[in-house]
């Protein structure tokens, strides 16, 4: 029997109606799914902007070319680098632009202090080399201090008061006329890339980092991965399902939420303090790291071996093949893909980790380039913390650039596990 | 309750008469071929899943060179019953067998008796066709690889295509051996699978329901070639088609509620059930 009070004209009223609704329903949701997607976008494009900003003026840099005379009155032929080149050159430089010191050389300091550091060192391996160049005028090339280097960029102006600026009124006169003169020539900053860490910001390079990170990085993927593949694979297809393996699943996930400082600490104690392993080396680096890795890894490798079609392993079986056979032939390639990329969003997370290496002295000043597993080094996010909190202005666009590399470096490995996955996803 | 209905092996038992038949089963052609002596004896066979009980003291004989199929309602235990004849069920946690499976008169689950290796005597074909995302080629060298079977890639080519053959796909992936084996058909998938399965030259080939994924076009090739190897092979097949029993099968057991219920040749079970459940089932009162 029909229901008289609800005529067919009503129902199809009730049926639009609702129709109306769920499809606003629908359009909501979606506008929300922009909306989300938008500030994300927006967040990730300010923070990016913002560091390229910051950023971009550090790779290049300002290189100067003075015109030496090397006097043979000051310069020692067996012992070119007692030679204090930095005032030698201030002096000529001062005298080339007609402009008188007073008796306590005052200008000639000013001057001095427009060059790096690393002048003295190019004049000496320039005599040391030939020493035949003394009583000769030579040009040498080095770079401009760093403050000379950021009034070049535009980042210190002559608008600024005198008294808020490291560099004078007469010293920028005199950077403008060298400028004029054509001895400054602007190029790209190769040393940023080729050189360690220094305490003076135009030396300073972040290869000391970039090597440290990739040194900690294989130690963590040669521990992390064979074991966490391993871990996984017997608890996904071995063992038995009972209280201590669950009781073991549970706890992996738990350890995966552990703060990374806790893995610091742990690193500190066991490492270093008991096992006596070199501070701030890759290899303890690389172990911490890899302690923090294991639990991202098991996870990824067991929802990726549980995903196997199980009819894939029946046939197997069926066939005859012993339960490792079939692990090792026939699950564990099909979840080579997951694994693999499980694998390297651990290690890329682990790259940027930084808590755990302040615990293990990894934020140290260490200007060398590591050059085995027990050398002390830094990494490329504690480099970012020790120049961020660096005072010389200079160094705040090497900041910048440093993460940069460490976004690069990030991105290379992303890409890697992209062309991994795509390598052995079976698409047939 | 017992159900004592084996059948001699010998087949003395003879042929019911000539009763008009209950279903309209398209005319049992097999019925005549000869039946080789018993290769599997279940006795009182009960399965257990995490301590609830599947199966009910199962016995039967499975006969040589024969198709037997195993019919029944979902849920009945016929696949069960079927996968304790490779011991498949091992690989289910919280399974446990009861009673005695005999093949060729050997306790199938004695200590001394690895289930690899009885694996390579009892190959399986499975409801889904499963080859492994490998070429053609290596799902069918899979099998003589891991066994150790061929001595060299010669013989093993030999294997390949002996098997291929048998299984009537040589034609079809004679000229792309080295693509992807899931890359073909369904049918010719099951087909591969089957050939895989032939390769190991297994005594007796269990099927789960080979042709229920496939087109009825698929499944009247896979029959036929059920009916092919059959010359060779002892065949237990799992089947929800009554028609399909009825075409490829000599002997019928008929499950129900874990228990075989009646056990006959395929032509008696069709056309002159002795049980009353049979009877319901095979004309479509339950099922």
């Amino acid at each position: 029997m029909t229901d008289t009070s609800v005529t067919p004209e009503i129902r199809a009223r009730r049926l639009r109606a609702g129709l109306k609704r769920r499809y606003a329903r629908e359009g909501r949701f979606k506008l929300y799914g922009l909306l989300a997607i938008g500030v994300a976008v927006g967040f990730l494009l300010l923070l990016l902007g913002r560091i390229i900003e910051q950023g971009h003026t550090a790779f290049y840099t300002h290189t100067i070319t003075v015109p030496v005379y090397m006097d043979p009155a000051r310069v020692d032929r067996a012992y070119p680098q007692g030679t204090n080149f930095e005032l030698l050159v201030a002096e000529q430089q001062l005298a080339r632009m007609g402009v008188a010191d007073d008796a306590a050389g005052t200008k000639a300091a000013a001057m001095r202090s427009l060059f790096s550091s690393e002048l003295k060192f190019a004049a000496a391996a320039r005599i040391q080399r030939n020493p035949d160049l003394i009583g000769q005028t030579v040009p040498i090339a080095a770079p401009v201090s760093d403050d000379a280097d950021l009034f070049f960029k535009h980042e210190i102006s002559r608008d600024t008061p005198a008294d808020q600026r490291r560099i004078s009124d007469e010293q920028i006169d005199w950077l403008d006329r060298m400028k004029a003169s054509g001895q400054v020539a602007a190029h790209f900053n190769t040393g940023l890339f080729t050189k360690g860490d220094s305490t003076e910001p135009e030396l300073a390079g972040v290869l000391g980092a970039v090597v440290g990170s990739a040194l900690m990085l294989l130690v963590t993927a040669f521990i992390a991965i064979p074991l966490g593949v391993g871990a996984a694979l017997y608890l996904e297809e071995f063992a038995p399902r009972n209280r201590l393996t669950d009781l073991i699943e549970v706890n992996i996930n738990n350890l995966a939420a552990v703060p990374s400082i806790i893995y610091g600490l742990l690193g500190l104690a066991l490492f270093i303090n008991w096992m006596h392993l070199p501070r701030a080396s890759p290899l303890v680096g690389g172990l911490v790291l890899a302690l923090m890795a294991l639990p991202t890894i098991i996870i990824a490798t067991r929802s990726s071996l549980k995903a196997v079609p199980p009819s894939i392993r029946e046939a197997a079986l069926a066939m005859g093949a012993s339960k490792t056979q079939t692990v090792f032939q026939h699950t564990l390639p099909l979840a080579m893909p997951g694994v693999m990329t499980g694998a390297i969003i651990s290690m890329a997370h682990a790259l940027g980790e930084t808590a755990p290496l302040l615990l293990i002295g990894m934020v140290s000043f260490i200007p060398g380039i590591p050059a085995s597993f027990g050398e002390p080094t830094g990494a490329l996010p504690s480099l970012v913390y020790i120049w961020e909190n660096a005072s010389e202005r200079a160094f705040h666009e090497r900041t910048a650039a440093a993460i940069l590399v460490l976004l690069a470096f990030m991105i290379v490995m992303n890409a890697a596990a992209i062309f991994l996955r795509r390598r052995f996803e079976r698409r047939w | 309750m017992k159900f004592n209905l084996f059948r001699a092996a010998d087949g003395t038992e003879g042929g019911s008469p000539a009763a008009p038949p209950v279903i309209a089963a398209p005319p049992v052609v097999h019925n005549s071929a000869p039946m080789g002596p018993t290769k599997i004896a279940a006795r009182d066979v009960s399965v257990f899943y995490s301590g609830k009980q599947a199966l009910y003291d199962v016995s039967l004989d499975i006969p040589d060179k024969t198709v037997t199929a195993l019919i029944g309602p979902s849920g009945c235990g016929k696949s069960t019953f079927l996968r304790t004849m490779n011991r498949m069920n091992d690989t289910i946690p919280g399974c446990k067998v009861t009673g005695r499976i005999e093949m060729d008169g050997d306790d199938i689950n004695a200590k001394s008796v690895d289930p690899v290796l009885l694996r390579a005597r009892v190959g399986m074909v499975f409801q889904k066709p499963n080859p492994f995302p490998k070429t053609i080629y290596e799902n069918v060298a899979y099998g003589p690889r891991i066994h150790g079977l061929a001595a060299s890639k010669s013989e093993l080519d030999g294997v390949v295509e002996a098997s291929l053959k048998r299984a009537g796909l040589w034609e079809e992936v004679a000229d792309r051996l080295h693509s992807p084996g899931t890359g073909l058909s369904g049918g010719q998938q099951q087909r591969l699978v089957i050939a895989r399965a032939i390769a190991v030259e297994p005594e007796v080939i269990l099927m789960d329901e080979p042709c229920s994924a496939l087109d009825p076009i698929a499944t009247a090739r896979i029959e036929e070639l059920i009916d092919e190897l059959r010359e060779r092979y002892c065949i237990v097949i799992v089947t929800h088609s009554m028609a399909q029993a009825a075409r490829v099968s000599q002997r019928t057991a008929f499950f129900h509620m874990g228990r075989l219920v009646e056990t006959g040749d395929t032509e008696d079970i069709f056309t002159n059930p002795r049980e009353r459940r049979t009877l319901d089932y095979i004309t479509g009162r339950f099922g």
